[in-house]
């Protein structure tokens, strides 16, 4: 009879499902340190603040800051809580509630820095943020170059890495993973303010009232002021944002006013960026696989003919680019390599990354290749007085290149689909592009199609180019066996 | 003049060729008989250095290879051993990439470094001298089997070697092609070639080798004029080979 009571007890009580970024998203909502298996954070505490306010059970659900937008259309969650600024493109996709947070921006150099003092001085630099921020349109607007990260962590990482001059930042997140960091320092006073909302689906008016009404309650009680203070967030801002609140004198501050900056989508800029993306991604996968040709000889000889240790070595390089997935690589040589000193930056990383990946696969083609030429044509070389170096260069060499040049181009190919992991370390290459411009207006289906035909547009001609080498060497066999058929 | 002197040659526990001795005077042709297995391939590919010699000496012109010299000395050796010897494979490997004409001027621009325009008239010479002159551009793989093995003759002689080997000639020939390369072969001794065929076409021999060694079970059985071994043999085996070969 308990048991019953207590179950209907639970079902009637409703869930807040929540959804925020945790990865680098300190100090916001992150997974506790002290305990990996459980989320700490302002935020966290505030929505189960809001949710004990609202009589619901708050659950969290993790997910990525590029796409809680349209997590929450999909109904992964019922409410965005991450440092959500109500901008006019989100507007048109999602409502939002009265705020609770008034956040600034703070621009971040290196501590022996003095050439960057503002915004100002940033014309020529590169600054970083994340992506589809209030930071990045303001970037934007002032036709900065920016680039954008998924998390805060990574771009404080390079910029203390010199892979890009300023970070610019909500106070909260700056405060969190740059302010005690002696390689850095402030530029500039904060400056802005923008608003914090909750992000809900357009048309949930029920819970919109019952979120306005619990932010309204823990401002009133005290509650958001002690969570604040807690983790030393509460300044001027929030006092001058709270004080007519509590005081009941003014019921809500109206999200418009804040609304710090818009940008309106445009095709036209869109489908520029697009090309410039896919120029990227061309120099991209010509360098890599130039990388890949170039080194997956050496490797391939040696895992063929030579001396035992070298050939260990080259099967162990093999087997490793081969058997770990490319992003992986990718990321242990963008964040692992600089722990020892040496720190490339992104296209780079990108560029050698993948072309030490292809490269494994290259040798692969060209020893199968290698292996494919009869021993007839080494003895017959070797009976004309050729040395083996000789042998293989002139003789060996060309008839196997003949061999592999179609599973080159074919490797070719899926190498150019491979560059899309490079969005994984920032680099602006097609599929982050459409990964954030699509994030940026919604516009996933059009910009989907527009990006495939960028790809095909350019991997389409490889495709064919290989078909063709296969049908011209087959030809060739064929016409070899009719001419001598013809001859017996 | 060829002279090999107690040739001996191991795969791991079985030894092949168990102690050769014979000589092949400038300007002759020595045909090799024997049955499968008897060691006369290993015998090829030790005259040619491609196979390293685990006892006795091989002499060609001035260059002398003997199994106890050191290994590095024995390297050098096998390479000017090289340069004296030319092959003609029984499967020809012509290099597929390179057309005929690219297949004989290979070697000697790149080996010799003659330059290019006198390599290429030497091959037109060889070519003519094969009657294949107006496929000079065309490509092993089009053509034939009598006319690759003219281009790999053409191709060895290229390199001016003081000795060619042949191995089975006239396996893949018929007996008109048979006739013609009798003709080609004794056409280059006359010009001052020596040779080394391995054969097992008697009558084919009999055209065109002046002696004729006969190897069983790693040995050289017999070793006599080519009229000696094939019309009166001394030996029991050579006899018996001889009329089952028949």
């Amino acid at each position: 009879m308990w048991l019953i009571c207590l179950c209907g007890n639970a079902r009637a009580q409703q869930v807040l499902r929540w959804g925020a970024d945790p990865s680098g998203g300190a100090p916001y909502v992150y997974t506790d340190p002290a305990n990996p298996e459980s989320y700490i954070g302002y935020e966290k505490e505030m929505v189960d603040a809001l949710a004990a306010a609202m009589g619901r059970r708050a659950e969290f659900v993790p997910s990525d800051w590029e796409t809680l937008v349209s997590a929450l259309q999909r109904g992964s969650f019922d409410v965005i809580v991450n440092g959500l600024e109500p901008t006019g493109d989100r507007a048109q996709q999602i409502s939002f509630s009265n705020p609770y947070y008034i956040f600034q921006l703070q621009l971040t150099v290196r501590h022996d820095d003095d050439r960057i003092k503002s915004l100002d001085d940033c014309k020529n630099r590169t600054v970083a943020t994340l992506g589809n921020t209030a930071a990045s349109r303001l970037l934007e607007q002032n036709g900065i170059p920016y680039r954008s990260y998924a998390d805060p962590v990574g771009a404080y990482r390079d910029l203390e890495l010199k892979r890009i001059d300023a970070v610019l930042m909500d106070v909260p997140a700056e405060a969190f993973y740059a302010r005690n960091n002696p390689k850095l320092k402030p530029a500039g006073p904060p400056f802005m303010r923008g608003l914090y909302v909750i992000g809900l689906r357009k048309g949930d008016f029920e819970l919109k009232s019952e979120v306005d009404e619990a932010i309204n309650k823990i401002i009133v009680d005290g509650t958001l002021e002690t969570i604040l203070k807690k983790w030393g967030l509460w300044n001027q801002a929030q006092a001058d944002f709270q004080g007519p609140i509590r005081a009941g004198t003014q019921k809500q501050t109206d999200v418009q006013e804040f609304t710090p900056t818009t940008s309106i989508f445009n095709w036209r800029e869109a489908l520029w960026r697009l090309t410039r993306a896919a120029a990227v991604t061309v120099g991209l996968a010509l360098g890599s696989m130039v990388i890949a040709v170039v080194l997956g000889l050496p490797l391939a000889v040696g895992q063929w003919k030579g001396p035992p240790w070298l050939r260990l070595f080259c099967t162990f390089y093999v087997e490793f680019f081969r058997g770990t997935p490319v992003l992986v690589q990718l990321l242990f040589l963008y964040f692992g390599l600089p722990v020892i000193g040496i720190a490339m930056p992104g296209w780079l990383t990108a560029l050698v990354g993948l072309g030490l990946n292809y490269a494994a696969y290259e040798s692969q083609v060209y020893r199968a290749a290698l292996e494919a030429i009869a021993t007839g044509q080494w003895e017959a070389a070797y009976s004309l007085g050729m040395s083996p170096v000789l042998a293989f260069r002139r003789i060996i060499l060309p008839q196997a290149f003949r061999i592999a040049l179609p599973p080159m181009t074919n490797d070719f190919v899926s190498l150019f689909k491979d560059t899309s992991v490079a969005f994984a370390i920032s680099v602006w290459e097609l599929a982050t592009a459409y990964r954030e411009l699509a994030n940026a207006s919604g516009q996933f289906l059009l910009l989907g199609l527009a990006v495939s035909a960028f790809y095909l547009a350019m991997s389409l001609p490889m495709a064919h180019l290989a078909r063709l080498l296969e049908r011209r060497l087959r030809d060739r066999a064929t016409e070899r066996v009719a001419e001598q058929e013809a001859t017996a | 003049m060829i002279r090999v002197t107690g040739l001996r040659k191991r795969f791991g526990g079985s030894e092949i060729l168990k102690g050769i001795d014979f000589e092949v005077p400038q300007q002759t042709v020595l045909g090799v008989i024997g049955a499968s297995g008897s060691g006369k391939s290993t015998l090829l590919r030790c005259l040619n250095g491609l196979e390293t010699i685990n006892g006795g000496t091989i002499e060609c012109d001035n260059v002398r290879l003997e199994a106890s010299l050191s290994h590095r000395d024995y390297g050098k050796r096998v390479k000017d051993l090289r340069l004296r010897v030319g092959t003609v494979f029984q499967h020809f490997y012509l290099f597929p990439h390179l057309s005929v004409i690219g297949n004989i001027i290979e070697a000697p621009m790149h080996v010799l470094h003659t330059p290019r325009k006198k390599a290429e008239t030497e091959a037109y010479e060889l070519l003519d001298s094969v009657g294949l002159k107006q496929a000079a551009g065309r490509y092993p793989g089009s053509l034939s089997g009598g006319e690759q093995q003219r281009v790999a003759i053409a191709r060895a002689l290229a390199m001016h070697p003081a000795l060619l080997l042949l191995d089975e000639p006239t396996s893949a020939l018929d007996p008109r092609r048979i006739n013609s390369l009798r003709t080609l072969l004794r056409g280059f001794v006359d010009r001052g070639h020596t040779m080394i065929i391995i054969s097992h076409s008697m009558g084919f021999l009999a055209g065109v080798a002046d002696s004729i060694l006969f190897m069983e079970g790693g040995y050289a059985v017999e070793h006599g004029t080519t009229e000696e071994v094939l019309k009166s043999p001394k030996d029991d085996r050579t006899r018996d080979f001889l009329q089952q070969a028949e």
